[in-house]
């Protein structure tokens, strides 16, 4: 390709010429053509002034090369201006192609064919393919990776060009290969109508009468589609094929899912679309199955847009984050959820940055939510997409799951009280209650910040043996840390914000700075593998941290973490002295059944039917005594639902456990320090493998005997009692022998 | 009982010699070990053994083909069961195969147990786990434990410690193999009693 930018050329051409000749002319006396090139005029427009503009394609053996051409001006005086740049040299194609025509067309028929179905005529010519246009538009975008096409050996080589246009009214323009009938390019030709961002109004359930950043789409009609929020296309919505409306997957959107007049799903989701006016819900629960798209069920779009575009907003505006994950990446809220497991729930895909939001199961299920898209619900479910931009999750076995469900309920009411106010780079001190989950819970609440036992499933502080708790569970401590850090903690024992791990109680230092810290912790300090690996100390070093880096003049903000930590028993306040500490021994430690199963913290294997004693470690106190309880909160919402409690505690501590294979909890509390507790769950197994109701060494022969029998013949032989004899049964004998009669 | 002696001494005044003082008892300061002399399944000193720390091979019979060995020992007063270095009561003789055919992970878990049940009973197992290694000649030391002279039970010097095997078994050679009849296989998977024969420990 020539390098000059543009070479102008004046010349002395035959006047009687033909613009079309005098420019072939001129340009091919510009540039070194061998005798097989031509050019040939594709067209020629005459401007205003008399200028012909003519656009000559560079053709082989009388075929055009694919993306080489040059442009001429005819100047009315005769004079002849010419641009090379786009023209390529140097073009030489050996023989001729192998396939035919007809071939090369049913090749770029069936490449397209998944996308559409093929109308019209399409057209097929013979060209030269320049290799190093391989490529073409991404295609199989469902997980943004580009099809790679093969690229052909030589520079140039025989090929067809198929332009077709599918049913959908999607056009495409596919190279093939004229030898090997590869596809070399595979170009979307897209011309649709952009849609004409829109504001309405809407009446949701929660947010009531409010502005709707909608779109009138190239029918005329509107849609909970805004244009103004988000510049990177949604991986969910590309999965949809765009139509003439001018609908894209780029720009937030709110959607629903389609069911039948029973409320039964019928396994498709759409766009609220097609009003004829841009005013969008009415207020009231959804009763309207089968016409989700009609204004009752548009509420809960209303709703669920409004409070993503106020999340969004608040990211944008506070810290300056463009969109969820931080790349404008279109943001989609998908609500009227229904299922078991979608009705009364709301979660975030991180892969396709969507939030499904439930239809609520209220009031036909007494117990059900009311439709899950109320603001802070909606900004609670968009605050995982900054969680899992570093790879944090909420994850059932580790600790790490807590910081993820705290912090989203933290932000969900910094959120809310940031929506509630003036909006402006300053997050009000007011304007939320702190609970969680009040307005889809008619009259109840999910979980408080302020004393997050009011929900008797959640406690108020870490302790040892908290990680196999639900995670919205265990993020009870951190959401109040943060409540603490930003509101302050009392002295009063009869308020609900008292700590007894901080009764002196403290000041918090504002919505504000709490937002900020936090936000920086969690995006700069904290970061995971999905894995989970991250522990409620780590989250309060990252706060310290990113309080001295925001805030280094301001100790006191720094001391403020430090005391809203240790309030929730998380380390210690500032400058007190370590306290008691109680652990469940993980007697692990990194061995194979550790490597093989990631989550045995704070568990023990032990002999079922038999007195032992759970071994226990207490620190920082010279007092180690403790008291064993059966059972731990666990109980409720344990990860493993089959955590159960059972045996019976004797005088001097030991366990007499049940003759029952499962996980049961037992809790140790410090006898010195009676707020120190742990809890821990036991495995209880099957050690009697020869059934001599005598449980020794011998015993693990029968595991030896049976070890990795297609099917155990013999459950007795398996530490379970299970149909099968593993690795896991010689781990877990040894480990219940190593802790219940160790050699002194 | 005090007033009858004094009556007694009393009548036995006259020519004839007071009686002979009973030996002072001396304390045991430490344990000695003999070896049993029949037996086809015999603990045996180890040369390691010192005078507060006996260590005892178990030793099979030469040409017998076993897979894992496992019994319980009580022990008397006067001496406790020792561990090694990794905490076991019990260290493998070196002689079963214990990972898995094929595979070398220095993680993985064998079937090496021990601990020491109320009433100062050891038990000890040691298998071999994968039926793919073929059985092993027992004519050799097939695990270790260690006995250790306990001070505090004031035992008296030559005092004689009781060893009682109370239960042995092997696992044998014919275990079946996995083509077998299930009906057939399943009652080859079975351990078989023998008889260990333990020393004599005596308090030194």
């Amino acid at each position: 390709m020539r390098t000059e930018a543009l070479a102008v050329f004046l010349l002395s051409v035959a006047a009687a010429a033909a613009p079309a000749d005098r420019a072939a002319s001129a340009v091919r006396s510009a540039a070194a053509l061998s005798t097989r090139e031509g050019l040939s005029a594709r067209s020629t427009l005459l401007s205003a002034q008399g200028t012909a503009i003519v656009q000559l394609a560079h053709t082989y053996d009388g075929y055009r090369v694919l993306g080489s051409h040059a442009v001429a001006q005819v100047l009315p005086g005769g004079t002849v201006r010419t641009s090379t740049q786009e023209l390529l040299q140097n073009v030489s194609v050996a023989g001729e192609p192998f396939l035919k025509p007809d071939a090369a067309l049913a090749l770029a028929i069936d490449r397209v064919s998944p996308l559409g179905t093929p109308v019209g005529s399409p057209t097929i010519e013979r060209i030269v393919f320049p290799a190093q246009l391989t490529g073409g538009l991404p295609e199989g975008v469902f997980d943004r990776r580009l099809v790679v096409h093969a690229r052909p050996a030589a520079p140039y080589v025989w090929a067809y060009q198929a332009n077709l246009e599918l049913a959908n009214h999607r056009v495409f323009s596919v190279i093939v290969d004229g030898n090997t009938g590869q596809i070399l390019r595979n170009t979307e030709i897209r011309e649709s109508f952009a849609p004409i961002a829109s504001r309405g109004t809407g009446l949701g359930m929660y947010a009531g009468a409010v502005p709707v950043d909608a779109s009138q789409l190239a029918d005329g009609t509107y849609a909970l589609y805004d244009t103004t929020r988000g510049t990177l296309p949604n991986p969910w919505l590309e999965r949809f094929t765009p139509d003439d409306s001018g609908w894209t997957p780029v720009g937030m959107q709110a959607w629903f899912e389609a069911h039948d007049s029973r409320g039964k799903p019928l396994g498709s989701a759409f766009l609220f679309q097609q009003n004829p006016v841009n005013d969008w819900g009415d207020g009231q629960p959804f009763t309207a199955w089968s016409n989700e798209n009609g204004q009752n069920g548009q509420t809960a779009g209303v709703d669920a847009l409004y409070g993503t575009a106020a999340a969004w907003d608040f990211f944008k505006i506070i810290f300056g984050r463009d969109g969820f994950d931080g790349r404008g990446t279109t943001a989609v809220a998908a609500v009227l959820q229904t299922g078991p497991l979608l009705a009364d729930n709301a979660f975030f895909s991180p892969f396709l940055n969507v939030i499904f939001l439930g239809a609520g199961s209220y009031p036909g299920n007494p117990d059900g939510l009311a439709s899950v898209t109320d603001l802070e619900i909606v900004a609670h479910e968009w605050v995982h997409a900054i969680t899992f931009g570093n790879q944090l999750i909420s994850s059932d076995e580790s600790e790490e799951g807590g910081i993820v469900e705290g912090t989203c309920d933290f932000f969900s009411q910094i959120i809310e009280a940031w929506a509630a106010g003036p909006r402006t780079a300053v997050i009000p001190d007011t304007g939320t209650d702190w609970l969680v989950g009040k307005g889809i819970t008619h009259g109840g609440f999910l979980r408080s910040l302020v004393k997050p036992s009011r929900n008797p499933r959640v406690p108020d502080g870490w302790y040892g043996g908290i990680a196999p708790l639900e995670p919205h569970s265990k993020g009870g401590p951190i959401g109040r840390a943060l409540y603490f850090l930003a509101q302050g903690a009392s002295g009063n024992p009869a308020d609900e914000s008292y700590s007894p791990f901080l009764p002196q109680g403290m000041a918090g230092i504002g919505n504000d700075a709490a937002a900020r810290i936090w936000y920086k912790a969690v995006v700069e300090h904290l970061f995971g593998d999905l894995n989970g690996k991250n522990s409620f100390a780590d989250a309060r070093a990252a706060g310290i941290a990113a309080s001295l880096e925001l805030y280094p003049d301001d100790p006191a903000k720094t001391v403020a973490v430090e005391n809203a930590f240790a309030a929730v028993n998380v380390g210690d306040a500032h400058g007190a002295p370590p306290h008691t500490l109680v652990l469940f021994a993980d007697f692990r430690d990194g061995d194979w059944i550790n490597r093989a199963h990631d989550f045995y913290s704070n568990r023990q294997v032990l002999p079922r039917n038999e007195t032992v004693a759970p071994r226990i470690t207490v620190l920082n106190n010279a007092n180690t005594a403790v008291t064993w309880s059966l059972g731990g909160l666990s109980l409720w919402n344990g990860a493993n639902q089959f955590t159960t409690s059972g045996g019976v505690i004797n005088p001097d501590g030991t366990w007499t456990t049940p003759n029952e294979s499962s996980w049961h909890a037992i809790t140790a509390t410090s006898v010195a320090d009676p707020k120190q507790f742990a809890e821990g769950r036991a495995f209880l197994i099957n050690i009697d493998m020869d059934t001599d109701l005598e449980q020794d060494a011998i015993d693990m022969g029968g595991i030896a005997v049976s070890w990795f029998l297609g099917a155990a013949l013999n459950p007795a032989h398996s530490v379970f009692t299970a149909p099968f004899v593993d690795d896991t049964d010689v781990a877990y004998f040894v480990d219940a022998y190593r802790s219940t009669w160790p050699a002194k | 009982m005090k007033r009858l002696l004094l009556f007694a001494a009393l009548l036995g005044c006259g020519s004839n010699p007071p009686p002979a003082k009973a030996p002072a008892q001396v304390a045991a300061q430490g344990l000695d070990y003999q070896d049993p002399t029949t037996g086809s399944y015999r603990l045996l000193r180890n040369p390691a053994s010192t005078v507060t720390r006996l260590v005892l091979d178990l030793q099979g019979p030469q040409g017998e083909m076993t897979r894992g060995i496992g019994f319980n020992l009580k022990g008397g007063a006067g001496i406790r069961f020792g561990k090694f270095e990794d905490g076991l009561a019990v260290q493998s003789g070196g002689v079963y195969a214990l990972g898995t055919f094929g595979i070398s992970d220095p993680g993985e878990p064998v079937a090496v147990t021990g601990g020491v049940l109320p009433d100062n009973v050891l038990t000890v197992g040691v298998f071999q786990k994968d039926r793919g290694f073929p059985a092993q000649d027992s004519g050799a030391v097939l695990l270790r434990i260690a006995i250790e002279f306990e001070p505090a039970a004031g035992l008296a010097a030559g005092t004689e410690v009781a060893l009682q095997i109370l239960k042995a078994k092997v696992i044998p050679e014919d275990i079946g193999a996995t083509t077998d009849d299930p009906f057939f296989l399943q009652r080859k998977l079975r351990m078989k009693d023998v008889v260990i024969a333990a020393g004599k420990v005596t308090a030194l």
